[in-house]
């Protein structure tokens, strides 16, 4: 489920926040029922000198699910649905599946990334403190602060930044890790083929 | 002679008096219901267990306050919380918040390499250096999670699974910093208060339970389509007392004023009423009293049960004014005396049978029979003591009274005859049918006198929160502390395999929390063998080297997490030491079908020092043996009075022994018919009536002819009927059951006992 929370954040950007500044931020980001494209993530991590850098493909399917896909440096693939949470290393060597009905937590997330997803904007501003500004023409930029104090043990701010898109996302966990994703060749076709929908329908 | 008696009664009532007003400034009564339920008789640990995990609930009490949505779940139980502690001294919100889960955190975080789960520890011991290595690596890869360490000191991201696996143990989740949960359509937030005042000294005025049905009001007013389900022991507490205060004031009340007008009736004079009025009241007085020594605190349902007292203790004084009604007052001493030997026999045959009560092993029947005959004593003392010195003018015959005596001689009496023959036929065909079509019942329900409501709360609230039963567990002994924990691991093997059956939700065991010592040490070796292999891995892959952090060299101790908060979720399931042994207790969760038990059970066998206690069905195993203990004892009973009246009425001695046996019969049969089950608390009131109905005979056999005998036993059999008929309205199954068995004996039996009485002019000498 931990992981999770992650990607919530994540696709938090894609929709909105709070209040005036909220809603023009809204009014700039698409609309998107499905969204892929790359990503590059440096994550910097205590007990290692240098950041740790993938890169992969990522698909999001509202009212579906995420795919979260690794090429390198090694594959590896992560979904996420309703139901339940897998991750599956390409080499096949590790695996693991959390199950919603077992771990109720996760089912909980779940819910909250398919109300961002709808753009639901009072349940993220419920639990973070939301503040941002404009940039340029098309952009914006946010700062999360969590206001739940379970969230505020995983996370110290999540900074976003994007214009029609959300492009990068900045995370600081509590216990100093950090991680920076930066998106590209982001698009809302085409749609999910056999294998995609297949993983999505888990 | 008689006056030395007197005035050693008298010294006696005074001490009483002094004691009465003690005990009622200090209000030592007893609500818990539980404190009614008998020990275990086999294991006195399995007492000890029960109330340990009642003790640690008996303050709780527990709110779910739900709604449609998140936002206005959020908002009743602001409503809710404002609305409950509003009164400091009586409720006091208890801590769930999030600190107490950092303060665990920090006592586990020395030892997190030996906490394991089962599928962990599965998992490590199969898995290969690459898929440990893999793993290591897709988690440190992954975007950010929740970790609760540094990477190396969980290099596989095993810990947040262990406390997942923790926090399983119930449904509630913390979210914007509440405990929150979904289910049944509605979002919930769970409020829990600690009430300010012992569920034993709560009173009849339910202050609590109005406390949340304010809350409960002004959160349905507030939040639209919203629900409030509260439970706990200090509200069943309070139900318990208003009602048995109710009861005792409707039973108490209304069968002493009954008496009063009866006595009215028959002798028209002021003084019978006040001297049988301070009898009853001294018999109350000194059976409360030596009940309150003896069980030091008395429980208020001994007080609804020993209302009904009334009913019996005034015979006494019936017989005396009936006796001496019309008799010149230099005859009270005669008079007196010529009742004494029936009345000393009518009072043994009653308090052997209250203190057969007492043969069983219910603290509250105990209370109710010690009460119950010493309440006749006290009576009986007094009229025999008092009345002949405090009855000193006249008392003439009045017409009611008169009218009633002559009534014995057109009473119908048994005869050789035709009609009373087919009467008898059709009278034992009505019994042999009805007790063929008797069944019996031993369910420990009976016990249970809680308003539908307040069950249906806490089963609501169970089902919801996935609590675990506090009715069915398991106990596990050992020499030691780290012998019980290891035999719970051996338990907990089996369990598993239930819950993967989904028989079962899961359990709670201590260790859980503390595995043995053993255990961790295994564990330990375990995970630093994986976590090398996968930090080796993760160290070739990105060309870094990562480190291992090191933990704590020795063990999690019980004497540590006992000294710790962190020990809250288990406290109350670790025993310690009873006797020479250790105990804990592992709890069930998602016990709703009963017919799983059996498997339950079956998972003990064969387990050392592990027990299966299932409570509810070990009170109905109890019930159904005291039972049928007491219907043998019954059956020794009659044969035991038959043997005493025999050597008092010699071959008339049936006279006074066929009614009752009848009646007893005949109520037995009633209840075949209307599919009453008989259960002990009938067989109880059967027992009673052995006691009180062998009474009329005596006294009939005694004063054979004289109307004025019967005069008092038409009054004591009202009066009896009148007191119990009243209990037979008690919310209380069991006591209800006793009243109406007590009511149609009663009957029966007053209807029979003249007609087996002497022919005119025969005397049983």
């Amino acid at each position: 489920m931990k992981r999770v929370l992650l990607l919530v954040m994540l696709l938090a950007g894609m929709t909105a926040s709070a209040q005036d500044m909220v809603t023009q931020v809204r009014a700039r980001l698409a609309d998107v029922p499905l969204l892929r494209g790359g990503f590059e993530q440096k994550k910097t991590v205590s007990g290692f000198k240098k950041p740790l850098v993938s890169r992969g493909v990522f698909l999001l399917a509202r009212e579906k699910g995420v795919l979260w896909d690794t090429q390198t440096p090694f594959a590896s693939t992560l979904t996420l649905t309703r139901k339940s949470l897998s991750a599956q290393q390409g080499s096949g060597a590790a695996a693991y599946h959390l199950d919603a009905s077992k771990e109720p937590g996760l089912a909980a997330v779940n819910e909250v990334m398919f109300a961002l997803l709808s753009g639901d904007v009072a349940a993220l501003s419920k639990r973070f403190r939301v503040e941002g500004a404009l940039t340029g023409t098309e952009g914006w930029k946010l700062t999360l602060t969590p206001t739940d104090a379970g969230l505020a043990r995983v996370f110290r701010v999540i900074q976003l930044e994007g214009d029609k898109y959300v492009r990068q996302v900045r995370l600081e966990e509590a216990r100093g890790d950090m991680s920076v994703i930066q998106f590209d060749q982001l698009a809302q076709t085409p749609p999910p083929n056999e294998a995609e929908a297949q993983r999505l329908a888990k | 002679m008689r006056s030395k008696w007197a005035i050693l009664w008298l010294l006696v009532v005074l001490a009483v008096g002094v004691h009465q007003v003690r005990f009622w400034l200090s209000a030592r009564l007893d609500t818990d219901v539980l404190a009614l339920l008998p020990e275990d008789e086999q294991a006195p640990e399995v007492g000890a267990a029960t109330r340990k995990l009642a003790d640690g609930a008996s303050r709780e009490l527990v709110l779910l306050v739900g709604a449609p949505d998140w936002e206005a779940a959020q908002r009743a139980a602001d409503v809710a919380r404002e609305a409950l502690s509003r009164d400091a001294s009586l409720l006091k919100p208890s801590a769930l918040d999030a600190s107490s889960f950092d303060t665990a955190l920090e006592l586990y975080r020395p030892y997190r390499d030996r906490l394991l789960t089962p599928a962990q520890r599965e998992w490590l011991t199969r898995a290969t250096a690459d898929e440990l290595g893999g793993t290591a690596l897709m988690k440190l890869y992954q975007p950010a999670g929740p970790r609760l360490t540094n990477w190396e000191a969980d290099p596989l991201g095993l810990w947040p699974d262990w406390w997942a696996a923790r926090a399983a143990e119930s449904t509630a989740r913390p979210r914007d910093g509440r405990l929150w949960l979904s289910g049944e359509g509605r979002e919930w937030v769970l409020l829990a208060f600690h009430s300010q005042v012992s569920a034993f000294a709560l009173g009849a005025d339910g202050h609590i339970t109005r406390a949340v049905e304010r809350a409960r009001e002004a959160v349905t007013a507030a939040v639209p389509g919203s629900r409030v389900v509260a439970a706990g022991v200090p509200l069943y507490a309070e139900s318990a007392a208003s009602q048995a205060s109710d009861e005792m004031s409707t039973i108490g009340t209304g069968s002493m004023l009954a008496v009063l007008l009866l006595v009215w009736l028959t002798f028209r004079s002021m003084r019978p009423i006040v001297m049988v009025g301070a009898s009853l009241v001294i018999g109350c007085a000194v059976a409360l009293s030596v009940t309150a020594l003896v069980f030091d605190r008395v429980h208020l349902l001994t007080l609804v049960f020993g209302s009904s007292l009334v009913g019996v203790a005034e015979d006494y004084g019936f017989h005396y004014f009936a006796s001496r009604q019309g008799k010149p007052p230099e005859e009270r001493g005669s008079v007196m005396r010529g009742l004494l030997p029936g009345m000393v026999m009518a009072l043994l045959t009653s308090v052997v049978a209250y203190l057969a009560l007492g043969v069983a092993p219910f603290p509250g029947l105990r209370q109710m029979a010690l009460f119950s005959a010493a309440g006749l004593v006290g009576a009986f003392l007094t009229v025999v003591c008092w009345f002949p010195h405090l009855d000193t003018g006249a008392l003439p015959v009045t017409a009611f009274a008169q009218r009633f005596a002559t009534s014995l001689a057109r009473w119908p009496r048994f005869a050789s005859t035709r009609t009373w023959w087919v009467g008898t036929a059709v009278l034992t065909l009505f019994t042999l049918g009805g007790l063929w079509r008797l069944k019996t019942r031993d369910d420990v329900r009976q016990l249970q006198g809680a308003p539908a409501h307040l069950i249906a709360d806490q089963r609501e609230l169970g089902r919801l929160l996935g609590l675990p039963s506090p009715a069915q567990f398991f106990l596990v002994g050992g020499q030691d502390d780290e012998q019980v924990l290891e035999r719970e691991t051996k338990l907990k093997a089996r369990l598993d395999a239930l819950v993967t059956d989904r028989k079962l939700a899961g359990y709670r065991a201590v260790s859980d929390w503390l595995p043995s010592a053993e255990q961790q040490r295994a564990d330990a070796r375990l995970s630093e063998r994986a976590e090398a292999q996968a930090v080796a891995a993760v160290a070739v892959a990105t060309g870094e080297a990562p480190t291992r952090a090191s933990f704590a060299e020795g063990v999690l101790t019980p004497e540590q997490l006992l000294a710790s908060p962190a020990a809250a979720a288990i406290r109350q399931q670790w025993l310690g030491m009873l006797g020479d042994q250790h105990f804990s207790i592992v709890m069930l969760r998602g016990l709703n079908d009963p017919s799983l038990l059996p498997h339950l059970a079956d998972a003990a066998q064969g387990l050392e020092g592990v027990r299966w206690v299932d409570k509810t069905q070990e009170i109905s195993g109890l019930l159904e043996r005291y039972r049928k203990l007491m219907g043998g004892l019954i059956v020794l009973g009659y044969v035991a009075v038959l043997l005493l009246l025999v050597t008092r009425f010699k071959r008339q001695a049936w006279r006074a022994w066929l009614p009752t046996v009848v009646g007893t019969l005949f109520t037995l049969a009633v209840f075949g018919w209307v599919g009453e089950p008989l259960q002990l608390f009938s067989v109880l009131g059967l027992m009673l009536l052995l006691g009180m109905g062998v009474d009329y005979g005596i006294f009939m056999l005694e004063h054979p002819g004289d109307g004025s005998a019967w005069l008092a036993v038409a009054l004591a059999g009202v009066s009896t009927l009148l007191s119990f008929g009243l209990l037979g309205l008690s919310a209380t199954p069991a006591l209800r059951s006793f009243g109406l068995t007590m009511l149609l004996g009663e009957v029966a039996i007053w209807l029979l006992t003249p007609c087996c009485r002497l022919p005119p002019g025969k005397d049983v000498s």
